[in-house]
Formats: structure tokens, sequence, C-alpha cells
């Protein structure tokens, strides 16, 4: 009996580290920190090359689009703090001047690069949340894949 | 009304209450009159929350915005599907839509047990009670959907969001629901079993079936929102997981396990504590579930609404239902000890075990990564976030072991499988499955994940079909009937484990619906008129835009032509709708073009009316419509498992040799892809309404293209061209074309959506929702009607009985030769 539960409890404890193990390295691929622009922006160098949700508000007259393209450019900015970002690909209908958003990607000494699909728009709306039922527009749930 | 309908839920709190109380001390005492009137109260119940309901839906339809949940959800203008839809369209009103449907439910489940499980009943009774009155607590302090407005009432209502406005979002929490509160009842009964100390397996027996339609209806909601995702939300995907989708997968996962441990301890009498567990477990993971998406702990898309005080009280809730449940479980551990051991790993009880400890594992890995976000904010300071890739590369592998496992598992003897019976029952199925490996490398697949699947789907339907074909092939030979008629008297005889075959295959045809997300193709482009675009072997070329008005919205529709190799495939017209009430918040209308080995999936993501171009995100999504088929055959399983005995039964008694081929051929036309193929090429089979009623309908859809009345619709319009239009609509109908062909003979008319006041996604494709149901309805009614015939038979037939005997032993026979070889 005392040896059928040592064989249980090392066969429990060998599955937990591997499995332990297991999360850890893919969540650490996988994981993104989710912070505010005024958070990262204090100290960007700290943050370079590491994978970001950032948050923060489409400055007034920032956003441009490159004519005939998906190219924009445009600046995110949160409580007095801004950086400059770049994106390729279909934005969502709520990406406007002063719409809320968070965008997915990676802060270099250039600014941030949002990765395809990678803008989420809030909209400014009275949204009561509904049960049950996402409410999302089609493009932020594209964003978040 | 607002009044009265408050004062109905204090009432039904008191009668919950009342319910309660009753039935506990009834049993106690062991007064028969007290368990009876707690019984009748748990009806009065259900009739006064049914009363409630009527109240709300009332207030709905006559628009009665006093009513601060109906002006939040409802307007005017809002047709009357989606008024009464409204009802459990927001938080207020699906809280009390929770308990309506459970009332009802556990009144049934109730009704249909008094007799045959008389101990449990009061006990069951309470328990359903409490839950209740949690639920009712919950509105008259909080949640009130019949809360009016204190100061002035607004004279119109905000409507619901457009994105609910779909068939699909209409089904689709009532069917979730109807799958969370199904999970309750077992749960009564569980912990009914447990106080009263009754913990043989009888309340097993009770609870199995009901479990089942749980089962069945949770995996009807889980697809349901897959299918609106895929259409309304128009990422060009099924299944993101997010927090509220993880939400309802997580009872599935459990429910699912505990379906499959509930045999082993009926078969070999273990596993009763994890038994019990799972069954606390799944109706933990309702009731989290939806704390999960209400309360604002995880910060999604979905939890907007911060809401402290709601997530407090289910917080105390469950931790009430943990303590008392488990309590009672440790407090009973004596009476729950296992009547036989594990004898060996090559037995059909430690594949089964393997396969609870995996879909528990895959549980409590979703339920950690919904919740990431929050526990490391709680940990660390630092909010981490997780996407879908991080969910997909654990359960990809997850998915794939229980795959093989759902292959394996029902191979694997009782007890002890001999090597020389492992090699009889897996040499074809393992042959098949490396034979398609090596087939799908030779053609090219290099997508490891889904190549993977399709060689352990190959093995998986092997081995389903080598376990009818055998099995027919023993009753065939032993009663000497033809192959079809014992293949349905094998399903017939034992229909619950063939009906669980069945389920299996439904299961796989949906994993080949994932597993060709594996090759997903996708572009997004900017096109001017004329342009085109190329992906994978179909070409996109974008024609022109146009905006058109109605009395709800106005829709941008863009017109665009596809090839598939070189075959025109026609027109297709994505849109963006912009409700009148919601213009921030356009809905996307995505066009496909459905096909049994890919989807073509446009959707306009922006435009520019002027230069004409517009922004198209196109993806060709292979294998997507498994998905829904494998639901259909899932269905048609679960009923198979779920019909009563009596009504194989009598369909045994004689079955005249074949009488039993045609609804087989019919069963196997309805379940095959070809069906939904058949939808979109071949007439329409909708229910035409009476034909004035439809001409009626029809000249309220389509507008004047004369271009000189600013889209009047053909209804009101005075000029000649409409006039000319009613009447070929009078002739249509008339001709007995149903609504589709009308548009789509207008569409072709004037060659654009332009003569239709709703643009319409390809008209037949929005039928495809309904093949899992023709599928399921039609199984029903063959069995409903070969059980009705076929006992008709029996006065003439009196060797029924013992036919019925000879059946009996053959059964056995039949069982150990397959399994028992040890």
């Amino acid at each position: 009996m005392r040896q059928k539960a040592f064989k249980v409890g090392l066969t429990t404890l060998v599955l937990a580290v591997a499995f332990g193990g297991l999360l850890y390295s893919t969540l650490r691929e996988g994981a993104a920190y989710y912070k505010h622009v005024d958070e990262v922006m204090t100290d960007p160098e700290a943050w370079y090359g590491k994978r970001l949700q950032l948050h923060g508000f489409v400055a007034d007259d920032s956003l441009l689009r490159r004519p005939d393209s998906l190219d924009y450019r445009f600046q995110i900015t949160n409580n007095g703090k801004i950086v400059n970002a770049t994106y390729s690909g279909v934005a969502p209908d709520t990406f406007k001047e002063g719409a809320e958003v968070v965008v997915k990607g990676r802060l270099s000494p250039e600014g941030f690069a949002v990765e395809p699909n990678g803008v989420m728009a809030k909209c400014p709306s009275k949204y009561q949340p509904k049960s049950g039922v996402p409410v999302r527009s089609a493009a932020s749930t594209r964003a978040s894949e | 009304m607002s009044s009265l309908g408050t004062f109905v839920l204090f009432v039904t709190f008191v009668t919950a209450s009342y319910a309660a109380a009753a039935s506990v001390v009834g049993a106690r005492r062991r007064s028969t009159r007290l368990v009876e009137s707690g019984i009748g109260a748990a009806y009065l119940v259900a009739a006064l929350l049914t009363v409630a309901s009527a109240l709300i839906v009332y207030a709905f339809v006559v628009g009665d915005y006093s009513i601060r949940y109906v002006q939040l959800t409802s307007d005017t203008a809002q047709p009357l599907i989606y008024k009464l839809t409204a009802y459990w369209g927001g938080l207020d009103g699906s809280v009390m839509f929770w308990v309506f449907v459970l009332a009802v439910f556990g009144a049934f489940a109730v009704r249909n047990t008094r007799d045959s499980h008389r101990e449990l009943i009061p006990y069951v009774v309470a328990v359903i009670a409490v839950v209740e009155m949690f639920f009712l607590f919950l509105m008259m302090v909080h949640t009130n959907p019949f809360a009016p407005f204190l100061t002035e009432t607004p004279s119109e209502g905000q409507g619901l969001t457009p994105l609910l406005q779909n068939p699909y979002m209409a089904i689709h929490p009532p069917s979730l629901y109807i799958g969370f509160v199904g999970m309750t009842i077992p749960y009564a009964f569980g912990m009914a079993a447990l106080i009263t100390g009754y913990l043989d397996d009888s309340w097993l027996r009770a609870v199995r079936r009901w479990t089942m339609i749980g089962w069945l209806f949770l995996s009807l909601g889980l697809t349901l929102g897959m299918i609106w995702a895929y259409e309304e939300l128009g990422w060009g995907g099924v299944w993101m997981w997010d927090p509220v989708e993880n939400a309802g997968l997580l009872p599935w996962i459990t429910g699912t396990a505990f379906l499959h441990s509930v045999m082993v301890q009926e078969r070999r009498g273990m596993l009763r504590v994890w038994n019990m567990t799972l069954v606390i477990l799944t109706f933990l993971l309702t009731i989290f579930g939806t704390f999960m998406t209400r309360s604002g702990v995880v910060q999604s898309v979905h939890a907007f609404g911060e809401d402290p005080k709601l997530a407090m009280m289910f917080a105390v809730f469950m931790v009430i239902i943990v303590t008392v449940s488990f309590g009672l479980v440790l407090y009973r551990l004596p009476l729950l000890r296992s009547r036989h051991e594990l004898d060996s790993w090559a037995s059909r009880e430690a594949a089964f075990l393997a396969n609870n400890w995996v879909l528990l594992f895959s549980a409590l890995f979703v339920l950690f990564a919904s919740m990431f976000p929050t526990l490391s904010e709680a940990v660390t300071g630092d909010r981490l976030t997780v996407g879908p890739p991080f969910f997909n590369k654990w359960m990809l592998p997850i998915g794939l072991i229980l795959l093989g496992l759902t292959g394996v598992a029902p191979l694997l003897a009782w007890r002890k499988t001999t090597l020389a019976n492992l090699r009889y029952q897996l040499l074809w199925p393992t042959l098949v499955g490396i034979l398609t490996a090596i087939g799908l490398w030779i053609a090219g697949v290099r997508v490891w994940s889904s190549g993977l699947c399709f060689a352990l789907s190959a093995f998986v339907i092997t081995t389903l079909v080598q376990e009818f074909v055998r099995g027919a092939g023993v009753r065939a030979a032993t009663t000497g009937s033809g192959r079809f008629t014992a293949a349905v008297g094998l399903v017939a005889r034992n229909h619950r484990r063939y009906g669980g075959y069945i389920v299996h295959l439904g299961i796989v045809l949906m994993f080949l619906g994932f597993a060709g997300n594996g090759f997903k193709q996708e572009e997004q482009v900017l096109l001017k008129p004329g342009q085109q675009v190329r992906v994978g072997s179909f070409t996109v070329r974008h024609e022109s835009i146009r905006v058109s008005q109605d009395a709800r919205k106005q829709a941008v529709t863009a017109t665009v032509s596809a090839w598939k190799d070189d075959q025109a495939l026609g027109r297709l017209y994505p849109a963006r709708w912009f409700f009148h009430k919601n213009e921030s918040e356009p809905t996307t209308e995505v066009a496909i073009r459905r096909g049994v080995f890919e989807d073509l999936y446009v959707v306009m993501a922006g435009f520019e009316v002027q230069a004409q171009s517009a922004t198209f995100h196109v993806v060709i999504n292979p294998l997507v419509n498994w998905i829904w088929t494998g639901f259909g055959v899932l269905a048609l399983g679960t009923l198979i498992a779920l019909l009563p005995e009596q009504a194989f039964a009598m369909a045994l008694g004689s079955v005249p040799s074949g009488a039993a081929t045609a609804p087989v051929l019919l069963l196997l036309l309805f379940g095959s892809p070809a069906l939904a193929r058949a939808q979109h090429v071949g007439g329409s089979t909708t229910v035409t309404v009476p034909g004035t009623q439809l001409e009626r309908e029809l000249r309220r859809e389509i507008v004047c293209t004369c271009g000189g009345c600013g889209r009047q619709l053909v209804a009101d319009c005075i000029c000649p061209t409409a006039a000319g239009m009613r009447d070929e609509i009078t002739k249509l109908v008339n001709d007995g074309k149903s609504r589709e062909q009308v548009y789509a003979y207008f569409i072709e008319q004037y060659g654009s959506q332009e003569p239709l006041a709703m643009p319409i996604d390809e008209g037949f494709n929005r039928l495809a929702w309904a093949v899992p149901y023709a599928v399921g309805a039609s199984g029903l009614m063959l069995i409903g009607a070969a059980v009705f015939f076929w006992s008709r038979r029996r006065d003439e037939a009196d060797e029924a009985s013992s036919a019925s005997d000879t059946d009996e032993a053959l059964a056995r026979r039949l069982e150990e030769e397959l399994r028992d070889l040890d």
C-alpha cells in the first residue's frame, strides 16, 4: 500500500513538473504585457523588444494613411505621454482620432510597430454588457486573434 | 406592469423558499403530505416564472418603455422576433430567463422521477429551489428586469445591439442556458444522494439522461455561437478562445468527462467519488461561467460591466456551493468506497480514466489561461495577456490525444485486454491511419497538426465502421436477417453504445473541420473597381460600391465577382450596415460562398464611396462546413442514446426484414454533407406560407427600380415600373417560386441586389444552419415512425416476447464475443 502511494505520488510529481515547465516556457513566448502608454514611456528602453499590449488614445490630428494603401501612422497618447506607432493592414471602424485603442506589437527606438491585426479599438458608445454575448466589432475581434 | 412583475418575482421567491423548507422538513419527519406540498410548490415556481416571462415579453411587444430593461434592449422599429429575443438580450433579462428555464426543467425532472426515486426527491426539490432562490434574490436586490424609470419615462427604446439581431443569436443563449440548467439537475440528485446516504448507483441512472440532455444543448449552444461568430463577426474564424466562449466550454468538457466515467461506475462500481466530484464541478462551472462573463473579473471585451456587487454575490454563492458539496462528499466518504481496483492499464476503464484526466486537464488549462491576465495582475502587479496562439499550442495536442483515445477506448475490453484481442481490434484501423498519413505526405500536406488529425480521424472512423460491421455480421448470422436489418437491430439493442459511436463520428467530423483551419489562406487588400486579388485558387474582383437606405439602416454594399481557377462563381455582395440607432457600430455582412471542401469568405473591411475603392479581407476556410455537419451527426447520436428503452424494444419485436433498410439509407442521406450541398443548389426546402402572405411580404422587401422613386417599396410605389414588378411577383409566387427564388430572379434581372430593400447574403446559404436540425429532426421522426408502425405489428406477432428473450441472450453473447475475450 505504501509502495503504491509512493508510486502514485512520484508519477504525479513528474507529470506536474513536466507540465509546469512546459506551461512556463510557452507562457514566456505567448504572453504579452498589458500596459498603458504612460507606464511604458516613462522608461521606454526597458521595454524595447518585449511583446506589449499598449493601451491609450489615438492623438488628435495624428492619424495619417498613405493614399491607396493600408499603411497607417499615428500617435497614441495617455496621461500626457506620446508614442509614435505604425500599422499596416485592416483597421476596425472604431479606429479614429480620439478613440480608445489597445495595440499589440513591439516597441523600438523608431516607435511602436503594431503587428498584423493588432489594433483593437473600443467603441466610445454607451454599451450595456450583453449576457453571454460578445460585444465586439468584427475588426477588434479579428485583431485579438 | 412593472410593479406587477416585481410582485410576481417576490411571490416566486417566497414559494421557492417554501418548497425548500417543506421538502426538507417533510423528508426528515417522513411526512408524505409535506413532501407532496414541496413538490407542488416547485411546480408553482415554474408556473409563476412562466407568468413573469409572459409579462416581460408582453412589455416588449407593446413597447412599455417605462421599464428600464425594455427601454435598453428594444425599440419600436425592431422586428417582432427580436422584440421577443430581447428578453435574454441583456443581463437582467438573462438572469430571469436562466431561472425560468431552471424552474421548468426542474419541474419536468421532478415529475419524471418522483415515483422511481421517492427517497431522493424531497432533497432534489430542495437543492433546485435553493439555486432558484439565489437567482431570484439576485434579481430582487440587483438586476430586476422589471425595474422602472423613477423619473420621466422615455417614449422610445434604444434598440437591441444590431450584432444580436441575428437568428443564431436568438437561439444561442436559450440553448446554452438549457445546457447549463440541465447540469443543475444531476447536481441536485447527487446532493440528494449524499444527504440521504442512498449512494448505490440508482441516482446515477436517474441523472444520466438529464446530463445527456444538458450536454446536447450545451453542444448546440456552442455550435450556434461558432456559426454566429463565423457569419456575423466577420473575422474569418469560428473560435477564438474568448473568455465568454471558454465559459461555455468548461462545463461541456467536465460534462463529457462525466458521461464517460459514469459508465465505469455502472459496469465496475469504481470512481464513485470521482463521479460525484465531476457532477459538482460541472454545476460549479456553469455558475462560474455566468460569474466570469458578468462580473468584469476578466477584463475581456465582454466584461465591460464592472459590477462589484454582482461579483460579490456570485463569489459568496460559489463558496457556499463548494463548501457544502465537498463537505458532504468528505462526510460520506466511507460510503463511496470503490468496489474494485483497477485490474490492468490495458482495459477500457483505464482508457476512460485517461480520457477523464485529459479532459479535466484541458478544462483546468482553459480556466487557467482565461484567468491568467487577472491572476498575473493579482500576483505580480503586471497584467500579462495571452492570446489564441497560446491556447492553440496547448489544446492542439490535447485534442489529438483525445481523438486517439476516441478510437482506442471503445475497442478495449473491460478489466483486461489480451494481446490477441488488441491485434484483432486494432490491426485494420492502425493500417488505415498509417496509410492515410503516408498518402497525405505524398499529397504534399505539410501542416503536421492537421495531417496528424486527418490520420487519426481515419483511424477512428475505421474503428467505428469495424464495430458496426462486425456487430451487424454477428447479429445477422444469429438472427438470419439481412445486414441492414441487423445493423438497425444492433443500434436498437445497444442504443446507448451505438448512439455513443455516432456521437464519436460527429466529433471526428468536427475535428476535421477544425483541422482545415491549418490550411486557411487570407489576404487583406485595397481594391479599386476592376482590380482583382488572387487567394489560393480563388480570384476576387471588385466591381462597385452602392449605398442604400431603409427604415432601420443605411447599407453600403460592394459587388465583387469571384472565380475558382477559371470557373466563374458569380457575384458576392459583402456589405456594412449602419443601423440608425448605432451609427458608430456598423455590422459586417459577410459574403460566403460555401463548398464541401472550402468556403470563400469575403469581408468588406473599409470603403470610400467617392473613389469606389474598398478594403477587402478575403479568407479561404477549408472544411469549415464539416463542423456544422459534425454537430448534426452528434445530435443524432445523442438522440439515439437518449431514447427510452421501450422505443427500441417495440421496434425490435419483429422487424420486417428489409424494412430497416429504408430508414438507414435515409439517415445516411440526411447525415451526408451532400444534403448541405443540395440545400444551396437544389430547390428550397423552406415551408412556403400561403401565396398571398408571401406576396405581401415580398412587396415590402423589394424596392422599385425605376430610379425616380427614391427606392420606395414596391408595395407603396405608384409608378408603372412598380406595377410591373408587382405583377412579376404575383406571377412568380403563383408559379410556386420561393422567396429566395424571387430574390434571385430580381437580382438576375437587375444584375445586382439593387431591387432588394435589405441586401441578402446568398439566401440559400442562410439555410445551412437548418441542416443540423433537419438531421436531428428527421432522425427523431424516422425513429418515431418506426416505433409506431412496428409496434402495431405486435398484436399479430406474439413471438415478440420470446424473440426479445433470445435477443437478450444474443446481446450478451455478442457483447462477450466481441469484448471479454479474456
